[in-house]
């Protein structure tokens, strides 16, 4: 089955077998969100079952529990997830960060050890690379980490660390070498992943802005952490992270039908608020549907360049903005079009008859929302984004910068 | 001209690659900015020497079947093309003639009437000019037409030659894309056309409509990104202000979104269901509309006072995507079918 030659015929057979997988598996009443330690726990054994299953990351390779499945494939398989209504995934840090760094600059050693438990969630992995003082400006950040024999002493904070009060495990990005950062803050930054249980280690639950739990910010005081522990080589960590943010800007190829699925909620809600004749109410609906269909173009279009061999990097930055907008745009569309009940966070009853499906949407809408809100944020902020797009892609002169 | 990394149309694959090369080459001898000014001059868009050229190159009968002399290519081989044609503003009626009446005609069972007319198209004589109901109400390049094909909304085709029409010139927007209002002395010629090719045809309208938007949408941007690159205040270039630099990106991610959606509609056209392909047709050219409405404003913005005047050609191309916004389906128009078509489905898919 080698994946880039797939013929339609086998990417059929291959979504005709997820399908059925899915349609056995897939709990029938959706999990509570995993922002509790209960939810939490829940999405957890539902990645294991999809790890039983060989579903838990199809386009890895086969010697990680992958399927070799290539793009069109890959595709086939999110759009078939998302239309079943399957769980939100927790492990995307892993499928899609830590795995792909590890595959690529990691030891055989250190594939063997943490690759197996990433896919399998039996260990949870959180990202920490932003610092209170470092959020943009990410290279300026400050967490040291000194050699100290076979290990390095690590001292500092991590903050906003999505998952961080769930996970085991956090892959960081610690200061190595002071000079060299002095004379180019990309350099001297090392790529350390560290287990959170090693004294030291301190983790603070943040609420979000929503009330949910999930977030932490991360301490380390005299933290000992073994030199084998290092991603690449030390020094070089900057390279190696970069190599990771493509996919919180580029296309999770796939996802367009998770979108699409929250537009099909939002025509129901535009027939239970009885706007069904509404022209503005259908302007919006329009707008989000077109926006979704534009992206899901999108996805097609960027997996025949892959395929083909092209480079994918220029477009990372283009996606990341239009994603995270369309996906604001989205929640932002319920919102209005629940007027008044807008500001009564998930009530069901404001659906009055609409179908399970619409309602259970509607209860999560607004945690939904938030997301959307952060996305723009994460990942590099639009801004940044525009910066890059401006600079890197277009060509624009850069701005002068302080030295 | 601007070197970005933007990845070209047709990347994917070396044929469509080989065509938009063959268009891009054409296109940059002959249709540069001084042919449009040559055009904008002489009060006359199309130019036959140019249609000509694009006829000889094998362009125009690109999707002929090969019995008339074609290259009987599917539809998908023209999104680069059309792209290229937006992007250099050319004002000749290709998507009307080379693909919306090529695939009426080839698509008829009046092999008799519709085969002579193919071959004349292939060897460039003629022009035709296509109405497409509420799509089109006014007519585009209607004086210069040879053959109108009128398609009613209820999927009849008529054609009509230029000698049975009375064509009354609008004072069009964008005087290179010349709009009528035609009225034809009699009921022409019934021609028979299967309602699944009256459906592709309208397709193609609209999803080629959006590739030209998506190339015209393509050249904003380059010349705003040129232009803010060359042009200094306060002793840098212009295109160094962050302001600046930011609204050039979004109109990036739109050029490009609209160019995702514009090529993948047509694709579509070949390989998807009807109603798919007709979701996807109407999503790029409802996006491509409103993202060209607003790289509009903005490559307006980032010339200043320069963008202002007759003399400097960007109005070429704001008039252009404003016209070509609003033709076969404005934005507004094709969401709410969309969104309509979206609420009965969910509503039936309830039963
Ligand atoms: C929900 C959520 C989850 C997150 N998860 C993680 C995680 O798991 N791990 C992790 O390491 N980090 C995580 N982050 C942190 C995230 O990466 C940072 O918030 C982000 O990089 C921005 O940094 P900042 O918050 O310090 O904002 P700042 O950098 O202080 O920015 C403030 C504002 O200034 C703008 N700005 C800054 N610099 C420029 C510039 N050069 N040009 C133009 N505008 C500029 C920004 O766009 C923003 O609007 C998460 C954030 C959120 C909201």
């Amino acid at each position: 089955m080698s994946d880039h030659l797939a013929t339609q015929d086998d990417v059929d057979a291959f979504r005709a077998e997820v399908r059925a997988w899915l349609a056995e598996h897939v709990p029938a009443e959706p999990l509570p969100a995993w922002t509790s330690r209960e939810g939490f726990d829940l999405h957890r054994a539902w990645e294991r079952t999809l790890f039983d299953g060989g579903w838990a990351a199809v386009d890895w390779p086969r010697e990680y529990g992958g399927r070799d499945a290539g793009l069109r494939r890959s595709i086939a398989f999110a759009e078939e997830y998302y239309r079943a209504g399957a769980p939100e995934r927790i492990n995307m840090g892993g499928l899609y960060l830590l795995g792909p760094v590890l595959m690529q600059h990691g030891t055989p050693e250190q594939c063997a050890r943490w690759i197996p438990d990433v896919l399998s969630c039996r260990t949870i992995w959180c990202q920490g690379f932003s610092e209170p003082g470092s959020g943009s400006d990410l290279a300026s950040l400050s967490t040291r980490a000194d050699l100290d024999g076979d290990h390095f002493v690590v001292n500092g904070q991590k903050i906003w660390t999505s998952m961080g009060a769930f996970a085991d495990w956090i892959f960081a990005l610690v200061r190595t070498d002071r000079e060299a950062g002095r004379a180019r803050k990309h350099d001297g930054i090392t790529f350390l992943c560290i287990d959170l249980r090693s004294p030291g280690v301190e983790v603070r639950p943040l609420a979000m802005v929503d009330g949910t739990e999930g977030f932490a910010e991360v301490y380390f005081t005299d933290v000992r952490v073994p030199v084998t522990q290092v991603v690449g080589e030390v020094g070089q960590g900057w390279r190696v992270a970069m190599s990771t943010l493509g996919f919180e800007r580029g296309a999770v190829f796939g996802d367009h039908a998770k979108f699409s699925a929250d537009v099909d909620a939002l025509a129901s809600v535009v027939e239970h608020r009885g706007l069904a004749d509404d022209t503005q109410a259908l302007d919006e609906l329009g707008r989000v549907l077109v926006e979704t269909e534009v992206y899901r173009a999108n996805v097609y279009r960027l997996a025949a360049l892959a395929e083909a061999g092209g480079n994918l990097d220029s477009t990372a930055s283009i996606n990341k903005v239009f994603w995270t907008q369309m996906q604001h745009d989205i929640f932002d569309t319920g919102l209005r079009l629940m007027q008044e009940d807008a500001a009564v966070v998930g009530d069901p009853a404001a659906l009055g008859d609409a179908p399970p499906g619409t309602r259970r949407a509607w209860a999560d809408w607004h945690h939904r929302y938030w997301y959307a809100r952060a996305a723009m944020i994460f990942g590099g902020t639009n801004e940044i984004q525009r910066n890059i797009i401006s600079e890197r892609v277009l060509g624009l002169p850069l701005e002068p910068r302080p030295s | 001209m601007t070197a970005t990394s933007i990845i070209p149309p047709g990347a994917a694959d070396e044929d469509r690659r080989e065509l938009v090369r063959l268009t891009t080459d054409l296109l940059g001898r002959h249709s540069g900015t001084e042919h449009l000014r040559e055009r904008l001059d002489a009060g006359q868009a199309h130019d036959p020497r140019l249609w000509a050229r694009l006829a000889e190159a094998g362009l125009v009968s690109a999707l002929v079947p090969e019995e008339h002399g074609g290259a009987g290519l599917d539809p998908s081989y023209v999104s680069g093309v059309l792209h290229e044609l937006g992007r250099h503003a050319t004002p000749e009626p290709f998507l009307e003639t080379a693909v919306v009446a090529v695939t009426l005609l080839a698509g008829s069972t009046d092999t008799a009437y519709a085969g002579p007319w193919l071959e004349r198209i292939t060897a460039g004589e003629v022009l035709v000019a296509v109405r497409l109901g509420g799509l089109t109400p006014h007519v585009v390049h209607a004086a210069d037409a040879d053959l109108l094909l009128d398609v009613a909304d209820d999927g009849t085709v008529r054609a009509h030659d230029a000698s049975d029409l009375e064509v009354q010139e609008l004072a069009a927007l964008d005087a290179l894309r010349p709009l009528a209002l035609v009225r034809p002395g009699t009921d022409g010629v019934l021609l028979a056309v299967p309602p699944a090719v009256v459906e592709r045809a309208r397709l193609l309208a609209v999803a080629g409509a959006a590739c030209l938007l998506a190339g015209a949408t393509r050249a904003l941007l380059d010349q705003t990104v040129d232009y803010v690159t060359v042009r200094h205040q306060f002793g840098r270039p212009v295109g160094s202000f962050q302001a600046v630099k930011h609204a050039a990106a979004d109109m990036a991610v739109m050029s490009e979104m609209t160019t995702s959606a514009a090529l993948g509609a047509l694709d579509a056209v070949e390989v998807s269901t009807p109603e798919d392909a007709r979701r996807r047709a109407w999503a790029a050219k409802a996006y491509a509309g409103d993202a060209a409405a607003r790289a509009n404003v903005s490559a307006l913005q980032l010339h200043g006072g320069i963008g202002f005047t007759w003399e400097y050609h960007l109005h070429l191309w704001l008039k252009r995507v404003m016209s070509l916004a609003a033709s076969y389906g404005t934005t507004s128009a094709l969401r709410r079918e969309l969104a309509r078509e979206l609420v009965d489905r969910q509503r039936e898919r309830r039963g």
